[in-house]
């Protein structure tokens, strides 16, 4: 069974005159122990889609949903006693995510005694345990060190293992190794499909880069202003993609053109938020929109665990096929 | 061979070293040397510490060297008095990674753009604003962007008009460090197109500093890897891409999508 479990989950954020369509239709199954990629560009809703599951949402926000599960329970009902505790965030900046006055002992023990009865030795040697399990070579020394005093790749470390102290079988990775070099991003990458291994956990991988969804994920979702447009697993969605937008996006890549060449850009921009969308959200920016593309929501198409958003792309085991 | 536009020789560049009772540190940039050709696109390649930043900033004359010499267009650039430097920094033009740092948010495009022009001390007036709506027009926005400011800009429209005034003062050298870095990959496209299309029409010749390969490799035809301080290997960026001479260059290439396609 699915680990998380959303159908045509939106979020609407009221401002004065209106509201902003933070996620407009999202759809989202998280397989457990894989790890699944949430992709897409600035303001297309993944951070809002984590927020959401971390129960972190601005007050007043409006969730509305066909289903919106993790584990079987109702995310709306629980999704604030679950943070921590079964759903852990690591951030995109470790040095801000960790606390600059206070040793890396002191924050790993904070989260350990805020989540198990355990003796202090017993903690120490948890802490010891987790640092290590991190491929951080000499975990004594990093306890007593402050975040300072650790490289960036170190502290993000350090991060992960705060968050495998607080017991969660979901971690939510947002961007974690874009404030990272490639080559210590590629260890980063590489430790969190070890623990996905050997620990079974369940990571939702939040990036806007490719490469790193190509290089650890099982499968993904693409997101578009605030709707979800395409899924499935990786070997699909990237190397057969079939919404235009994935496919755009995938021609922009920099290596994508011979070098030199011209980049097939997208032109246009991403709707503004706060503006209703009768249709298919890429529908003006889109090389093979029709007329009736932006007038009504796009089927549903699928083909096997594929499934994409299009009117005109078609599938084969597509369910609304005639 | 032509002349080169920019040629840097055995540059060194080291922090902190001032001053009786300091110790000497290691530098930042240690004997560095490249050139540049009128036209070509040179890419600087390195990761956090390498020192392509304080390569750079020592090509701008931001930070002192300490030895080596700096030559644009034959004029040795490191030997100006700073009243010199001024008038003769014109023929460079830079443009920063993150347009809502490097843009005013207090100013209008129009006076973010004629401000390098009034600097150089030309009048304000109608001959100015068609001026400034022709650099929007060569980077690819409508002059009727001209009233607004920039934070009611997306980061790719900023990011055009920062290096429409660049270009304001016809510079020679185009300096980019990390242009596209803050950006989504639909944006970065389109940038890096605009570059292209800049270089095909002007021939304008630029200095490309990133961490990102995979950008610079699309852009340059010359890379620089640094690491450490020190240059690791450059040449052609053909050359690099099917022959790199250190596992290093390969690894900077990184893992997903195409990584593998360096190998063969």
């Amino acid at each position: 069974m699915a680990l998380l479990e959303i159908r045509a989950l939106s979020v609407d954020l009221p401002v004065p005159n209106g509201a902003i369509h933070a996620l407009r239709r999202v759809d989202l199954t998280v397989t457990r122990g894989t790890i699944h990629g949430l992709i897409g560009e600035s303001g297309c809703g993944k951070t809002m889609t984590a927020m959401a599951l971390l129960g972190l949402l601005p007050r007043g926000a409006q969730i509305k949903a066909d289903r919106f599960a993790f584990d079987g329970m109702d995310l709306r009902d629980v999704a604030e006693s679950l943070r921590g505790r079964r759903i852990a965030l690591i951030s995109q900046d470790p040095a801000a995510a960790l606390n600059p006055v206070l040793t890396i002992r002191r924050q790993i023990d904070d989260v350990l005694r805020a989540h198990h009865a355990l003796p202090k030795v017993a903690r120490h040697a948890r802490a010891v345990e987790l640092l290590a399990a991190t491929g951080l070579p000499d975990p004594e020394r990093v306890l007593r060190s402050y975040p300072h005093q650790l490289s960036g790749g170190m502290q993000q470390r350090v991060v992960i293992a705060q968050a495998l102290a607080t017991g969660a079988d979901l971690l939510i990775a947002d961007e974690p190794t874009t404030a990272l070099d490639v080559t210590i991003g590629a260890q980063v990458l590489a430790l969190l499909r070890n623990l996905v291994q050997a620990r079974g956990l369940t990571i939702l991988m939040i990036t806007h880069d490719m490469d790193v969804v190509a290089e650890v994920c099982d499968s993904a979702t693409i997101l578009y202003a605030g709707t979800s447009i395409e899924d499935g697993p990786v070997a699909e969605v990237l190397t057969h993609p079939r919404h235009p937008y994935t496919r755009a996006l995938l021609a922009a890549l920099p290596d994508a053109a011979p070098r030199g060449a011209k980049l097939a850009a997208i032109e246009g921009q991403i709707p503004p938020p706060f503006k209703p969308i009768a249709g298919c959200a890429f529908a003006p920016r889109c090389a093979v929109a029709r007329a009736e593309c932006a007038l009504r929501p796009p089927p549903e198409r699928l083909d096997g665990a594929h499934r994409w958003t299009c009117l005109v792309e078609g599938g084969l085991d597509d369910k609304t096929a005639a | 061979m032509t002349k080169p536009l920019l040629e840097v020789r055995d540059l060194v560049v080291r922090y902190g070293s001032n001053g009786p009772f300091r110790t000497q540190l290691r530098p930042a940039v240690s004997g560095v040397s490249l050139s540049l050709a009128p036209g070509e696109t040179l890419g600087v390649v390195g990761e956090s510490g390498s020192g392509k930043s304080s390569l750079l900033r020592a090509i701008l004359r931001l930070v002192p060297s300490e030895s080596g010499a700096v030559l644009l267009d034959g004029q040795d650039w490191l030997a100006l008095s700073p009243r010199e430097l001024r008038h003769a920094r014109q023929a460079i033009g830079v443009v920063a990674q993150n347009p809502f740092l490097s843009l005013s948010p207090r100013m209008t495009i129009s006076e973010i753009l004629a401000e390098p022009l009034l600097a150089r001390g030309d009048r304000a007036g109608a001959a100015m604003q068609e001026r400034s709506a022709q650099l929007l027009l060569r980077c690819g926005l409508p002059a009727d962007f001209l009233p607004r400011r920039a934070s009611a800009l997306s980061g790719g429209q900023a990011q055009r008009v920062a290096i429409a005034r660049a270009l304001a003062l016809d510079p020679r050298l185009l300096v980019l460090d990390e242009p596209t870095s803050a950006l989504d990959i639909s944006v970065q496209a389109q940038i890096l197109n605009l570059l292209s299309d800049l270089k095909a029409e002007s021939g304008l010749s630029m200095l490309f500093v990133t961490h990102n390969l995979k950008v610079v490799a699309h852009i340059s035809d010359h890379l620089v890897v640094m690491r450490n301080g020190e240059v690791l290997e450059q040449g052609p960026t053909t050359e690099l891409l099917t022959a790199p001479r250190h596992d290093y260059t390969r690894q900077l290439f990184g893992f997903g999508l195409r990584a593998q396609a360096v190998a063969v």
